[in-house]
């Protein structure tokens, strides 16, 4: 079964060493080259903490199990504190062919919950695979050319 | 496309996905027909005319909504670019020119730059004001004769003046064979 970000989006993070509640989930930080989930943004603002993908030991229905409080670290470098910050949410980003054209906006991105693996992009009226990503920063998310719009 | 079409623009990595630039203008080549390179315009708050250029080769893509680059590595600074991107003929603008033909006939004056879609910048047309007012649409020789003043185009030109830009894309093929240069 998949999940989504969206449906994802404020899922609580807990520790699964002591149950106590950590947060909940924000962003996504994808890396677009192994078409994964990288890590998971835990809460907002000055609060935001990131969760490896290697860290996470169940992404549930209901929560995300982590191991323990110890998992969630301060985000490191510039892209993770984009993502932090939320500027790397692809969730109502637009989407550009690498030919500069626009696709549409970004309504949902599917995710396998037991690999992280990203699989679907729905943009607009349309389902796109995630193999056709080659970027995803603060501006856009490009696609390839097999992706570009009818004119 | 025209050339005004694609400044403002965001100049966007492929890889990255981050909006590194604006467009602020082209800078174009009438004697080799195509785009060298594009000035800048820095993005965000900093606002303002950026230092770096973008040679046309290492353009990935001049879309609709953006001009695509592989990565930030692309900007060069104006002393790395080749000669005519980084400092440009300032005499060889066409903007304003008169095409005249051969024969000593005006089709108008130059407005804007007709780009061949697609290609990272190959100019196909020119926009024209007529003589007698409106705008067409000529196509271009692979080869051109400039003075900065003025361009003269082969006389067959005047036939293949189109009222859009569709009609020109049609045109440009006909009217090279026309000239056998294809």
């Amino acid at each position: 079964m998949s999940d989504s970000f969206r449906s994802a989006t404020g899922r609580k993070v807990v520790s699964r060493a002591s149950a106590a509640d950590l947060g909940m989930v924000s962003y996504f930080l994808v890396d677009v080259g192994q078409r994964r989930i990288a890590s998971v943004v835990v809460g907002r603002g000055k609060k935001a903490r990131l969760v490896d993908w290697a860290q996470v030991s169940g992404f549930g229905p209901d929560a995300v199990m982590v191991s323990d409080e110890g998992a969630l670290r301060p985000a490191a470098g510039d892209r993770e504190q984009a993502a932090a910050d939320g500027k790397l949410d692809m969730l109502g980003k637009r989407t550009l062919t690498e030919r500069g054209n626009k696709v549409g906006t970004i309504g949902d991105v599917t995710f396998d919950p037991a690999t992280g693996v990203v699989e679907m992009l729905q943009i607009s009226d349309r389902t796109i695979p995630a193999d056709t990503m080659l970027g995803s920063g603060t501006y856009a998310v490009v696609v390839d050319a097999s992706q570009e719009p009818v004119p | 496309m025209t050339a005004s079409q694609i400044n403002g623009l965001p100049v966007v990595t492929v890889h990255g996905g981050d909006d590194v630039a604006e467009v602020r203008d082209v800078i174009y080549n009438p004697e080799a027909g195509r785009l060298v390179g594009l000035t800048l315009n820095k993005r965000g708050f900093f606002s303002g005319r950026s230092r770096e250029v973008l040679p046309a080769e290492a353009i990935h893509a001049i879309g609709r909504d953006a001009v695509m680059i592989a990565d930030e590595s692309s900007l060069v600074a104006p002393a790395d670019a080749p000669d005519d991107v980084g400092h440009p003929a300032t005499d060889r603008n066409v903007i304003g020119n008169d095409v005249l033909t051969e024969g000593g006939t005006s089709l108008g004056v130059v407005r804007d730059l007709a780009l061949l879609v697609g290609s990272a910048g190959e100019v196909v047309g020119y926009q024209i004001e007529k003589p007698a007012g409106g705008h067409g649409y000529i196509p271009l020789p692979a080869q051109l004769a400039v003075s900065g003043a003025a361009l003269v185009v082969p006389d067959v030109t005047q036939e293949f003046i189109r009222d859009d830009l569709v009609g020109l894309g049609a045109a440009v093929d006909d009217f090279r064979a026309r000239l056998g240069m294809q």
